[in-house]
């Protein structure tokens, strides 16, 4: 192709750039990048079919160049369209002008909703666009632009390219272009017109066929028919007071301390503003012909009712105001805060918890006196009392961050026990949760928050609430700081923490659930402890449970096991003429000799007894010992075990050293069995231990009997291996009067410790997840009530997102963003959709099949540009338009001239069908804010002779601005 | 080295007592056998760092005791695996009876429900079979695991087994990946010189290709 090896050609001549001007640099610059884009050639594609420029996609590539220093960007944008495959580009048409001055003419994308503004004024598929890289530059003297002009013409002559190339000149604002499109003898130039004021006379239409024809200039006589494409848009934006439905909560009584307003333990939702500002009607006359209608200055055809084609857009507010969504953006923003709670609630927390300590030694040794009756009414409300004052003596006269009516509701609802006259035993308030099996209930899972009727979640609610609504930052240390002392005040008085449920800490949950529920095991055994030193003057020892002992290997119920183990504060029971004696027995039990005295050793701490084994020494019944229970954990402390246990290595003596450390639990339990089973081996032992490690087979006797063998696994004989050197270890000494395992003074402590030196930030971070999981609850339950299909699919998808995310530990702040910003997205998505409901009526329509339409209508709005509005002014939906038109135009009118007219509403009834209302009312509908005309013709230029080729000029005028778009294209064969 | 290795799993070995817990991962990590091998207590941890479809992975392997007492303690374990192999032997169907409450307790404690599961019928080498591979096969394909038999003495899908489950493992996306997040994630597939998942301590003949079912 001749055209191809022109500027290929060219490029080589210039090899030395010190001789070649600024200008030819730049022109071969703007060449080599079309080069580089194969954007050379005329690429015939498919006819553009209607709608595609806002249903299929479009993409752009941008390259920078420089005039001089002066940087450019380069931008390509297009429709991505499928290849057209059965012609390749080699046949070449010759004559054909190029694809963009065909698209000119295209009736089948006028208006289109979504598009690049040379799109919508050119209906351009593809083109290129030189604009100044930075924003702030413009390119404004009358010769630079002439200069860039002929650049242009000069890359796309040398190029051959026939796409359109344009310039954009004055501010990037003004949006003002000037192009050209080349082909094989044809040229096409885009010139544009941008101005403030209007002059009158192209108010109008008859005014703009007058500027189109001069333009053009056509010899011709007559002129052959333009075709007319007219848009008016109307906006209506005065309908907030009538339409919107949602009232905002009043946030003043609430700041005033009348909880009743909001509930805690719930969030709120909706958006305090109309999510919707406003609805833009574009009433369209597609296809008219010159002289059909009249348009001029004194009168005007074109009545928007009549109009053939209505279409509807929202224009959605941005980034509404809504409840839910500032409730967890607020919430969040505390995650970031890096004061301490002391630092907040300004003083020492620590001077303070010294004498709380003292405090609390006083109230142990109440407890140690004879009736350590719980007072229960205290728990709550005595803190409030407390912490405040110590707040008020620590800041003076100032007021504390939450007053005392909004705590104590607090309070109660996070302790409904505390609430309660009759003193409640730990376990039945645990128990009261049965766990759903819902889908919705086990989400806590996902989220590894909380259960949604846990007091975790249930606090990170409230701070929620109180973050947002009392006091902010300081009412969350406040109220955070009344939860530790409560926490504190249980674990000394034996008050078991409700809402969490019983058992070790639930690692699916978050750490903060985890830590209470772990408080809660340390509670439940000292209080079990404390209660058992009441009773233990009563030592049962033969405890055997006769409906149990059927059945062998089924764990005891855990709140039973330890109600006789484990009496004191020490690590040993020390008793020394008994344990002495034990000692001796024990070191005994592992040889053969002695048993006659072994088993008249009293048995101690038995639970029940095993089905049918018996002692392999005596025929005695076999006893399953009372063992001390493992210690619960929580994943931190998890973390760190495996951590120590993983550092010792892969090697044997890492090995051994691992199993060393873990046989503590091993040497309890056989100490237990030893205790319970006077004269036993380890091979009864192991029967109720590792049954499969005993090994039984059928053996002929010397009688010829068949008689059952047994003996201990080959694994079990190995010497010295840890199973043996642990029970010639043991001692028979009962759980009760064992080390503890589990040393809940320190584990509580440990707890406590952790919950006074959290920052609001952690505590935010903790409890964040709890958050996220209520507010997708709550998005939930409320497009449940809408149903928006749309919606339901965004919220499963917020659901799996923010599992991966909030699975791992520290979850990035960017992440967690990401999923609030969606879950306010939904929110906003709903209110609009309630919205326009309300707006349209869809509720109160009657008719089914006209709601269904309105439905139908009402949620393309939701997720469409422009809804085309079936039946025009006359359909259902366009009667709604028309009637909120009327009056909004009503309401304009009387507050203008203060008249006094009748109400809107009434106005509204006596209208009756707008055909008829149209006689008496002019001004159905307000000025158009915008007038959109497209004029198209296809007539020979320069000359009778030349060409026919297509010529476009596109006006739109609106209040602010008034712009001409022309697109002419002349024959240059001979010119 | 180090700086190769894609992701580090975590990988549990469960099962009842005496199934052969301890000598699978012996047998993977050492490649030997111990006939006296002393009864796990608690949990044990073996490294291993193995190759699969050009993926480096490493593994930290948790062994448990299948003693009743000690299960109290492991399933703090569970948190956090990718993988977990459930073990029985198929010389004693009371070991594989109880499999169904292994599955419970892996229900209730792990953190993440896109954890792979394997089914592993171990000792195939003797002679007393109790638990015919169709019962396997139907309960692994019941409950979307994979399924192998195995033997820890004659190296039987051993190595195979392990390696399926990590390919599992890294064919699962958002199970793993996030590990590393930092270093960003490179997954190739690289074919070069790699026949099949399943390494060569085992003859063609005697090879069992594993079953996925999910």
């Amino acid at each position: 192709m001749a055209a191809d090896s022109e500027p290929e050609s060219e490029v080589f001549e210039i090899t030395d750039f010190t001789t070649a001007s600024e200008w030819e640099r730049f022109i071969s610059k703007v060449e080599e990048v079309l080069n580089d884009w194969k954007l050379i050639g005329n690429t015939l594609g498919k006819p553009l079919e209607k709608g595609v420029f806002t249903s299929g996609t479009w993409e752009e590539k941008s390259d920078e160049i420089s005039f001089a220093d002066f940087k450019f960007s380069i931008t390509h944008h297009y429709l991505v369209q499928e290849p057209t495959d059965k012609e390749g580009k080699d046949e070449v048409l010759e004559d054909v002008i190029p694809q963009s001055m065909q698209d000119l003419l295209c009736m089948n994308n006028d208006f289109p909703p979504r598009a690049h503004c040379l799109v919508r004024w050119y209906g351009l598929r593809e083109f290129v666009v030189i604009a100044p890289a930075a924003n702030s530059d413009a390119v404004l003297s009358e010769s630079k632009c002439n200069l860039l002009m002929s650049s242009v013409s000069i890359a796309l002559g040398n190029t051959g390219c026939q796409v359109p190339l344009f310039v954009q000149i004055h501010q990037k604002w003004r949006r003002t272009y000037v192009g050209e499109c080349q082909g094989p003898g044809v040229r096409t130039d885009f010139e544009m017109v941008h101005l403030r004021k209007v002059p009158n006379q192209y108010t109008h239409l008859s005014g703009l066929l007058d500027i189109f024809k001069s333009k053009i200039g056509c010899p011709l006589t007559p002129l052959p028919p333009v075709s007319i494409a007219i848009r008016f848009t109307y906006v209506l934006q005065d309908w907030q007071q009538y339409f919107w439905p949602q009232q905002p909560p009043d946030i003043d009584a609430l700041v005033g301390g009348e909880v009743g307003g909001l509930e805690f333990g719930k969030l709120p939702f909706g958006a305090c503003e109309d999510p919707i500002s406003e609805l833009h009607l574009a009433t369209t006359w597609p296809h008219l012909t010159e002289g059909i209608i009249v348009d001029n200055d004194v009168y005007s055809d074109l009545d928007p009712m009549q109009a053939p084609h209505w279409s509807v857009r929202v224009r959605k507010a941005d980034n509404p105001q809504c409840l839910l969504g500032d409730f967890i953006t607020e919430f969040f923003k505390i995650c970031r805060r890096k004061e301490s709670t002391d630092e907040i609630l300004g003083r020492s927390a620590f001077e303070e918890e010294g004498r709380e300590i003292a405090d609390i030694s006083h109230a142990l040794s109440k407890l140690t006196e004879p009736a350590p009756v719980p007072i229960h009414k205290l728990s709550v409300s005595n803190m409030v009392h407390t912490a405040k004052k110590k707040i008020q003596k620590h800041r003076g006269a100032e007021e504390s961050p939450l007053n005392n009516d909004v705590l104590n509701t607090i309070l109660l609802f996070l302790f409904p026990d505390a609430a309660s006259e009759k003193p409640l035993d730990g376990t039945s308030s645990t128990d009261n949760n049965p766990p759903s099996e819902s889908e919705e209930y086990n989400l806590y899972n996902q989220f590894k928050s909380a259960p949604s009727d846990s007091l975790t979640y249930k606090l990170a609610l409230c701070l929620c609430m109180i973050n947002f609504y009392h006091g902010g930052l300081k009412g969350v240390a406040h109220l955070w700081q009344e939860f530790v002392l409560e926490m504190r005040f249980r674990w000394e008085n034996n008050i078991l923490i409700p809402g969490l449920a019983s058992g070790p800490p639930d690692l699916r949950c978050c750490l903060l659930h985890q830590k209470l529920q772990m408080l809660n095991c340390c509670i439940e055994r000292k209080k079990a402890r404390d209660e058992g030193r009441k009773t233990s003057t009563s030592d049962n020892v033969t405890n055997t449970y006769p409906g149990d002992a059927g059945k062998a290997g089924e764990q005891p119920d855990v709140g039973k096991s330890w109600d006789s183990w484990s009496d004191s504060e020490e690590e040993f029971f020390e008793c020394l003429s008994d344990t002495e004696e034990l000692k001796a027995n024990g070191q005994e039990s592992g040889r053969k000799g002695g048993l006659k005295e072994m088993a008249n050793l009293k048995p101690e701490g038995r639970l029940y007894q095993h089905g049918k084994l018996t002692l392999l020494q005596n025929g005695e019944p076999l006893y399953i010992p009372v063992t001390q229970e493992p210690a619960p954990m929580t994943e931190d402390l998890l973390e760190e075990q495996s951590e120590v246990l993983a550092k010792l290595g892969t090697s044997a003596e890492g090995a051994h050293l691992r199993a060393r450390m873990q046989s503590a639990c091993l040497l309890s339990d056989m100490e237990s069995f030893k205790a319970a089973n006077p004269g036993c081996f380890l091979e009864d032992f192991v029967r109720w231990y590792s049954p499969r490690d005993y090994i039984e087979e059928e053996v002929v006797d010397e009688k010829g009997n068949m008689v059952l063998k047994g003996e201990l696994s080959a694994r079990m004989k190995i010497p010295s291996n840890m199973w043996v050197e642990a029970w010639e270890t043991a001692k028979p000494v009962p759980a009760r009067r064992q080390r503890r395992l589990f040393d809940d003074t320190r584990e509580a402590e440990k707890v406590l410790h952790y919950l006074a030196v959290q920052k609001p930030a952690d505590l935010a971070r903790h409890l964040l997840p709890c958050v996220i999981h209520a507010a997708v609850l709550k998005v939930k339950e409320e497009e449940s009530l809408e149903i928006i299909s749309s919606v339901k699919k965004i919220i499963k998808q917020i659901i799996s997102h923010s599992s991966k995310v909030l699975h791992f530990p520290n979850p990035e702040d960017k992440k967690l963003e990401e999923i609030i910003h969606q879950i306010i997205n939904v929110e906003a998505t709903i209110a609009r959709a309630r919205s326009l409901k309300a707006k349209f009526g869809t509720e109160k329509c009657e008719q089914e099949e006209e709601k269904e339409d309105l439905e139908r209508f009402v949620s393309g709005l939701l997720e469409q540009p422009e809804v085309l509005v079936v039946g025009a002014g006359r359909g259902h939906a366009g009667r709604i338009i028309h009637k909120l038109f009327v009056s909004a135009q009503r309401l304009t009118e009387s507050s203008d001239e203060a008249a006094a007219m009748a109400p809107p509403e009434e106005e509204l009834k006596r209208m009756g069908p707008p055909e008829e209302r149209r006689q008496n009312s002019v001004s159905d509908f307000p000025p158009p804010a915008g007038r959109e005309v497209l004029l198209r013709t296809t007539v020979p230029r320069p000359a009778p002779y030349s060409r026919a080729l297509p010529q476009r000029m596109y006006s739109v005028l609106t209040k602010e601005d008034f712009r001409l778009a022309g697109a002419f294209s002349s024959d240059t064969s001979f010119f | 080295m180090d700086e190769d290795v894609l992701t580090t799993l975590k990988i549990l070995i469960i099962g009842e007592s005496g199934v052969g817990k301890s000598s699978l991962l012996l047998r993977f990590t050492d490649d030997t056998f111990d006939p006296e091998l002393a009864a796990t207590i608690g949990v044990d941890f073996k490294v291993k760092t193995i190759s699969v479809d050009g993926n480096k992975a490493k593994l930290a392997i948790w062994d448990t005791a299948g003693q009743e007492r000690f299960r109290t303690l492991t399933p703090s374990y569970y948190r956090g695996a990718q993988g977990v192999i459930l073990v029985y032997d198929v010389t004693r169907r009371d070991t594989f009876v109880k499999l169904d409450n292994w599955l419970n307790e892996l229900e209730t404690y792990c953190t993440r429900n896109d954890i792979v599961n394997m089914l592993v019928g171990n000792k195939i080498d003797k002679e007393n079979r109790e638990v015919d591979r169709k019962e396997g096969l139907k309960f692994a394909r019941k409950h979307s695991m994979l399924f192998i038999e195995a033997s820890a003495k004659t190296c039987d899908g051993v190595q195979c087994a392990f390696e399926e489950l990590v390919e599992k493992i890294i064919q699962t996306p958002g199970l793993w990946e996030s590990e590393n997040q930092n270093k960003g994630v490179k997954l190739s597939h690289r074919e070069e010189g790699h026949g099949g998942a399943c390494g060569a301590c085992y003859s063609e003949p005697s090879r069992r290709r594993i079953k996925g079912f999910d």
